[in-house]
């Protein structure tokens, strides 16, 4: 027995199935009277013909009320179940609505976007689901939502049954839905419907994908096509709903964030900004509006960004003050907004510590050293390094330091040592020059130990350069690496006049792998290694295979790179900034990742004030700090919105203490690419699934779980009025093409 | 409207002014001849004696003949008139419809004044029979041109009614003009055929020349109606209500059928016959047929 989706249409339209009659009857009170003399003959004729015409007519009456009650049925579009609505002949629809909320939905055309299209498109399924004669439930889970589902989570509809008063609350559900910030990816989305209460044997369960099916998700789908092959193995009917109808030019700020160099107060620093373009056509004179701590700042400007490419500027700031310093850039008006802005905050200490151990108590090389990063006078750098012996690595804690360095080291001790690899292993720069006390089976053993320690190469002892007059290439190599970058291109480099006479070389046969991150940065005149740079846990190591210091020593001099070559300046600042990046990775947060703030319970009570950035709706929220693996800390979960989130930590004496942390939406989310249906269906191949555009959702849920008649009624009809045509010919009602009406 | 303009009409009479209207059969003729006439008088000198035929009228049976021999003989006379011609026009219920400008009543007077006319014109004398059940008009033969006032008064006074019937009609003519001459009936024939030829095999054993102008209107023929129509008898309380398209072709052949049965029916007495549509311009169909019968008398 079908269904109907308008079934209020029939008892309208079925009585019309009576017009027919009427109208016979009505003509048959409008007959024309004529007086007739040849009534003999006519009679004749009805006697003979009486049967078949009556028939005739009867059956064109017949066809007349068949073409009406098929308009009206057509009208109130009949429904058969499908085969799988057969198959399982549910007696409750479960109608699972994973809404897509990434920011790319945000995309904005004409008057409308790809998330108000959706949210009708939730609308329409919603109001149609209400028309079924079975029971329907409903569940809408956002994309953002979906990975939280785990965590406890609820949906924003969890099998709410669709009564008459559905409609009204899924509006109000619906109606403060913003697209989120997030790059939520319909994996997650996938994942949780299996989250959802299992799929009952009598129950028919439709999954609607409502979403923008953006290339870089489902370009290569391995994933998606699991989970998609699993909800249909599962029984789950498929549908995939694309909101979007082309693909709309978009730029993005891909990155803002410090460049290398020293941060501190009063040290002027680089910093970079990034612009990517996911339109087709090159994108000019793209201005990038700046502001700095709430002040505006000059616009950068782009002249060209091609399609698709990714160009980078820098700009310059200057912080005169310590603290933390906001950078927001924004970009103008385009398809996608939340990619237009993208913030920094920026930790600057008034001087940055770094800590020189000289092995020599003279200290000859970490003079050299320290002159060359903290000049004095007027000039500042920023750095404040503080010259101390190898004890010092044992007695004191070395987190403050952004950089240390060992200079012509003879021995450590093993506590030293460990402090030294705990504190490189957790993000620390380490820079090592050797000299003439350094001893080569120290570091083999306890610094290089086989390639497990922090020492990137195994030493084979001093060596020295042998002058060859005839040769007139320099004595240093160096490679495109950020400390030498500097020097690229630059003619009579004055790396050129940096002579070397003594060295440690390294041990024969040693040739470090790609894969292990240890790589020669610069070479001598022989080829022989002079600087090496290696990783160890987070941090950096930079081992400089000769000493600090151009002074004479025991074993003569080693090289006059300190003395009188501005190069050497330049190289050890390059040094610095390079060894301290490590201790400031380029922490973007991404919005939907939670924020977790530690808390020293011992300094500070255990509760923290989080303010929200303006955009996510501003307000405080106070989350208590828990007990987590590396001591006290709260959790923000609700960083859905990108901006600067301020912490604020109360003292035990009742001080304020306040961190500021940047959260940027994933660039590449703004990538608008997208799949049509035949790209799409030849990634999803062998899974059953229908693929609809938001605007084809005009028709009910029904139709997606049945077969409308509809169409095979209009057939029907039109077949009805051939029949009803000819038999009318046949009955003589059409008049007469010639002689006209009497 | 007076009489004579309503069924005489200037423009037919003008075209069968220079025709004129013979006796196929022997007729007595003495103005100019043109009519042989073996009509046997009253009036006139005996001419002989003939055997009785059952349908002689009784009064001209010689009784002296009869008590002398005790057979039956008409004494018959020789005729001292010209062509006596009387028209029998049909002005029954059936005769008023028509669907053109004239209905086949108006039609059949107008035939029927135009002979008239045209008889008067050639010095013969001329009769007139109204008729539908009954003899509803008789006006007499003369020959006086004046006559013509008389008989399209006659026609004009008899508005069809009454149903026909043929023949008893025809029998009443047959005994009131026992002399022979030209008979010549202006009806539809929609009367029961055996009756109809009957009373014409009457007529044609009384030595009368018998012309029959068979009158129908084009609806008649055709049957070109459209749209439900209700169909009530002129004569009869007949009626039916239907789609007179779908009833078109069975009404066709039953008339074809009807047709082909005067026709031959027709012939077989030595009756002329000439079917005229109520649309067919009077004067072509009088004078084509005038032509007709004058081209079959030549042979």
């Amino acid at each position: 027995m079908p269904s109907f989706i308008h079934e209020s249409l029939l008892w309208w339209g079925l009585p019309l199935v009576g017009v027919p009659i009427l109208i016979h009857l009505i003509n048959l009170m409008r007959h024309r009277r004529v007086s007739w003399a040849a009534m003999e003959f006519l009679l004749q004729s009805q006697k003979r013909h009486q049967k078949s015409i009556l028939f005739k007519q009867l059956l064109l009456l017949l066809l007349r009320m068949l073409a009406v009650a098929a308009v009206v049925l057509m009208v109130a579009q009949p429904l058969v179940r499908n085969q799988w609505g057969a198959m399982f002949g549910g007696s409750k629809t479960h109608h699972v609505v994973l809404l897509d909320d990434s920011f790319s939905m945000s995309d904005r055309w004409a008057d409308t976007s790809a998330f108000q299209q959706a949210k009708q498109v939730v609308s329409r399924l919603a109001a149609q689901a209400g028309h079924q004669d079975t029971r329907q439930v409903f569940t809408l889970l956002r994309f953002s939502r979906a990975r939280q589902l785990a965590r406890g989570t609820q949906p924003d509809l969890l099998q709410e049954p669709v009564d008459a008063n559905f409609q009204a609350e899924l509006e109000k559900v619906l109606g403060p839905l913003q697209p989120s910030e997030t790059a939520a990816e319909p994996q997650d989305a996938l994942d949780a419907v299996e989250r959802l209460p299992a799929k009952r044997q009598d129950e028919d369960r439709v999954i609607y994908v409502v979403s923008d099916f953006r290339a870089k998700e489902w370009q290569e789908p391995i994933a998606l096509q699991k989970a998609l092959r699993r909800l249909d193995e599962a029984g789950g009917q498929i549908h995939l709903i694309d909101c979007v109808d082309a693909v709309h030019p978009n730029l993005a700020i891909a990155a803002l964030r410090p460049g290398a160099g020293t941060r501190a107060a009063g040290v002027p620093l680089l910093l970079e900004v990034a612009v990517r373009n996911f339109g087709a056509a090159t994108a000019k004179q793209v201005s990038v509006s700046l502001e700095e701590d709430g002040h505006a700042r000059p616009a950068v400007v782009f002249e060209d960004v091609p399609a698709g490419k990714l160009v980078t500027r820098r700009f310059p700031v200057l912080f005169a003050t310590a603290g933390e310093h906001e950078i927001i850039a924004r970009l103008q008006t385009d398809a996608v907004a939340a990619d237009n802005l993208r913030s920094l905050v920026i930790d600057v200490p008034a001087a940055v510590d770094v800590l020189v151990i000289d092995g020599d108590a003279r200290g000859q090389d970490a003079f050299f050293l320290t002159t060359a990063l903290a000049p004095g006078g007027k000039i500042t750098s920023g750095l404040k390094p503080l010259v101390e012996s190898p004890r010092y690595l044992h007695d004191h804690p070395l987190e403050s330091f952004e950089t240390i360095y060992l200079l012509n080291i003879a021995r450590l001790e093993p506590a030293e040592v460990a402090a030294l690899e705990a504190y490189v292993k957790a993000g620390g720069g380490l820079g090592v020059f050797m000299g003439e006390l350094s001893r080569a089976d120290f570091f083999n053993e306890q610094l290089y130990r086989d390639g497990q320690g922090l020492f990137p190469l195994p030493l084979a002892g001093p060596a020295e350069l042998l002058v060859d007059r005839l040769e007139k290439s320099p004595d240093l190599e160096v490679t495109d690496h950020p400390i030498f970058s500097v020097f690229a291109g630059e003619r009579n480099s004055f790396l050129n006049t940096v002579v070397v006479s003594r060295y440690f070389a390294a041990q024969k046969n040693w040739n470090p792998s790609p894969e292990s991150g240890t790589k020669v940065i610069a070479s001598l005149r022989n080829k022989a290694p002079l600087a090496v740079e290696g990783k160890f846990g987070d941090g950096r190591v930079v081992v400089i295979l000769t000493k600090a210091s151009p002074l004479e020593t025991s074993l003569g001099s080693w090289n006059n790179w300190g003395r009188d070559n501005p190069s050497y300046v330049v190289a050890m600042l390059e040094m610095q900034s390079y060894l301290s990046t490590a201790r400031h990775p380029d922490s973007a947060r991404l919005v939907g990742t939670p924020l977790e703030v530690p808390v020293d319970v011992a300094r500070f009570l255990p509760q923290v004030r989080f303010v929200l950035p303006r955009s996510g709706g501003g307000g405080t929220l106070a989350v208590d700090a828990a007990t987590s693996q590396t001591g006290h800390s709260a959790i923000l979960n609700e960083t859905g919105a990108g901006g600067i989130y301020q912490a604020q930590l109360t003292g035990a004496d009742g001080s304020q203490r306040a961190e500021r942390f940047a959260f940027n939406v994933a660039p590449e989310e703004g990538d608008l690419h997208k799949l049509d249906g035949p790209q799409l269906a030849a990634r999803l191949e062998g899974i059953r699934y229908e693929f609809h555009q938001a605007g084809d959702i005009n028709y009910s849920p029904q139709q997606l779980a049945g077969l409308n008649l509809s169409e095979s009624l209009l057939y029907f009809l039109i077949a009805i009025l051939l029949g009803e045509q000819l038999l009318a010919y046949a009955c003589s009602y059409h008049p007469s093409a010639k002689g006209g009406a009497r | 409207m007076p009489a004579s303009k309503r069924f005489l009409h200037p423009e037919a009479i003008g075209r069968i002014a220079r025709l004129d209207l013979r006796a196929r059969y022997i007729v007595e003729g003495f103005l100019s001849g043109i009519h042989r006439s073996p009509y046997f008088g009253q009036s006139v000198e005996f001419l002989q004696h003939r055997e009785y035929t059952p349908g002689d009228d009784l009064r001209h049976v010689d009784w002296k003949v009869w008590a002398k021999q005790d057979r039956y003989y008409v004494k018959q006379f020789e005729e001292d008139t010209n062509l006596r011609a009387t028209l029998l026009v049909d002005v029954s219920g059936s005769m008023r419809y028509g669907s053109g400008p004239m209905d086949k009543y108006e039609y059949g007077c107008t035939i029927a004044a135009s002979l008239a006319y045209l008889l008067l014109r050639q010095q013969d004398a001329v009769g007139c029979v109204a008729f539908d059940q009954s003899i509803r008009v008789k006006v007499p033969q003369r020959t006086k041109r004046s006559h013509l006032n008389a008989i399209v008064q006659a026609l004009a006074t008899s508005a069809p009614e009454e149903k026909t019937e043929l023949q008893s009609i025809l029998r009443g003519v047959a005994e009131s003009y026992p002399r022979r001459g030209l008979l010549i009936l202006i009806s539809d024939l929609l009367v029961e055929r055996v009756g109809l030829f009957k009373g014409l095999r009457l007529l044609r054993q009384h030595g009368h020349d018998v012309l029959v102008f068979h009158v129908l209107d084009d609806e008649e023929l055709d049957f070109s109606f459209n749209g439900p129509t209700r169909f009530e008898g002129l004569e009869l309380p007949q009626h039916l209500a239907c789609n007179p398209r779908a009833l078109r072709e069975g009404y066709l052949e039953a008339l074809g059928v009807y047709l082909e049965e005067v026709r031959r029916g027709c012939a077989q007495d030595g009756v002329d016959y000439a079917l005229l549509r109520t649309s067919q311009p009077l004067d072509a169909a009088l004078a084509a047929f005038l032509s007709h019968r004058q081209g079959m008398q030549r042979k």
